[in-house]
């Protein structure tokens, strides 16, 4: 469904991402790991064309993107097909919670507002807020905001969505909440394409790791692969300092 | 000394209200063109073109060295004086040209900054988030970036509004009647008996536009600012 081929980004001299290549199927939930820097986030910010990458190929479905020369109906119609949640929500906030999922429904979409009114609904009831539709993201925990962002990305119903880092900037206690939600949505045989460092969801919800590491990806599996028999010293290392570290149930 | 007479300044009022109109209409006439300026002088400021951002800094740098006065006679004697260069006659333009001509430049550079810092305000991410579940990128600034650093603009705009009305009194130093200008010379008609009770007369006049600005600038502020909360201590 999803096949990039050798993108390449480099901000000023520094390359950060140099030669990346996989695909993902249909149905898919592959997780991107990796030690901070490694271009985990700069790949997701590339297919959504929040970067330029300097060179590569995406190819999706029937849309073949050179990343050289992107046009402006080729970022379109892969944003069409995809749905982002951000690290830090990036929620509209001087929208409502029920208006933040409209918006791409009605404005984006060019929805009616009746019937895009209950897709929004029937996104807010699936991540558990369906008694917050009026609140504002400043009445909103993280871990609500990061629902509603996950609201908001559902309700497009994507081929694919990314999660870039999605857990990371909440508190220890409010992470289950979204990693619960994720799972949930994974197991409706959404396609998912997540970065993490949330090694529980790696195991038990994925059924691919990328490996990444200081822009090129080190090595790609199954979890039992990855996390039982790497091939690599430098996934080894990386799986035997982060570890220990998970303590969520999900 | 005169005796201060109370009476004569309430007499005074009726008389200088009726050239409230030419005010005003410095007043709309510069917030239109400052504005349209500031928005332009403000994509440039953003924008990636270099030569187009150093241009609308020297401008902003330009114009915070002038004062105010000095701009208005630069604009009155020099833009003529220009013009004639190139064989256009500008002396029979109407004074309110040059005054509008004048504040909408200081006016828009203002602005210009105001909306720099406001639209900087707003976290980029919401961009992001706007165009990736489909908005175009105008739609992403009319409805979420604009509707959130309008909020953040509204004190310096209101502020800017406030400091230009009375900075339009200066248009009297070149002859627009204004109601600034009429008190002029009312005083002077006075042999300058009664300045005192003329002026304040005047101030009275300023005051309550100016505190009805700021009212009107409390209700827009509520109004825009939903999905904001404030930090209360106790």
């Amino acid at each position: 469904m999803l096949e990039v081929r050798e993108i390449r980004k480099a901000f000023g001299n520094q390359e950060v991402l140099s030669g990346i290549s996989f695909s993902i199927e249909k149905g898919d939930v592959a997780v991107i790991l990796g030690p901070s820097g490694s271009g985990k986030t700069t790949l997701l910010r590339c297919l959504e064309f929040f970067e330029q990458a300097d060179s590569g190929e995406v190819l999706f479905d029937d849309i073949d993107v050179d990343l050289r020369n992107v046009t402006k109906e080729q970022i379109k119609a892969i944003r069409q097909k995809t749905a982002f949640v951000f690290q830090n929500y990036n929620l509209f906030n001087n929208k409502t919670a029920l208006e933040n999922v409209l918006e791409g429904l009605v404005i984006g979409r060019k929805i009616p507002k009746k019937e895009a009114e209950a897709i929004a609904k029937e996104a807010l009831d699936k991540v558990g807020l369906s008694d917050k539709y009026a609140y504002y993201p400043s009445q909103l925990s993280g871990g609500q905001q990061q629902r509603v962002g996950i609201a908001r990305a559902i309700a497009l119903s994507p081929e694919i969505i990314f999660f870039d880092e999605p857990t990371s900037a909440l508190d220890p206690e409010l992470i289950g909440e979204v990693l619960a939600t994720m799972k949930k949505i994974a197991k409706e045989g959404t396609t998912m394409l997540v970065v993490t460092h949330e090694m529980s969801f790696a195991q038990d919800v994925a059924n691919k790791i990328i490996f990444m590491d200081g822009g090129s990806i080190v090595e790609e599996g199954t979890p039992r692969q990855i996390f039982t028999e790497p091939k690599e010293e430098r996934t080894r290392q990386f799986l035997k300092r982060m570890l220990p570290e998970y303590t969520y149930y999900i | 000394m005169l005796k201060f007479d109370f009476v004569y300044l309430l007499e005074q009022i009726p008389k200088l209200v009726p050239y409230l109109d030419i005010t005003f209409l410095v007043l709309i006439l510069t917030l239109f063109f400052g504005t349209i300026l500031g928005f332009i002088l403000a994509a440039w400021k953003l924008g990636i073109r270099p030569i187009l951002s150093k241009l609308a800094y020297a401008f902003t740098t330009a114009m915070r060295c002038t004062p105010s006065i000095v701009l208005l006679f630069l604009v009155y004697y020099g833009l003529p004086a220009l013009a004639s260069i190139f064989a256009f006659d500008l002396n029979d333009l109407s004074k309110l040209f040059f005054v509008v001509t004048a504040f909408s430049l200081s006016f828009g550079n203002v602005m210009s900054e105001i909306i720099r810092s406001s639209y900087l305000a707003v976290e980029k991410g919401q961009y992001e988030a706007a165009v990736s579940v489909g908005l175009t990128r105008f739609d992403a600034f009319r409805r979420i970036i604009l509707p959130q650093a309008a909020v953040v603009a509204l004190p310096n705009i209101i502020n800017s509004i406030l400091t230009l009305l009375k900075e339009g009194s200066l248009a009297y130093t070149i002859g627009l009647i204004d109601v600034m200008g009429k008190a002029n010379l009312l005083i002077a008609m006075n042999y300058e008996a009664h300045a005192l009770e003329t002026l304040l007369a005047l101030s009275f006049i300023y005051w309550s536009i100016s505190i009805i600005i700021e009212k009107a600038n409390e209700l827009l502020e509520q109004r825009l600012s939903k999905g904001r909360t404030f930090v209360k201590t106790v």
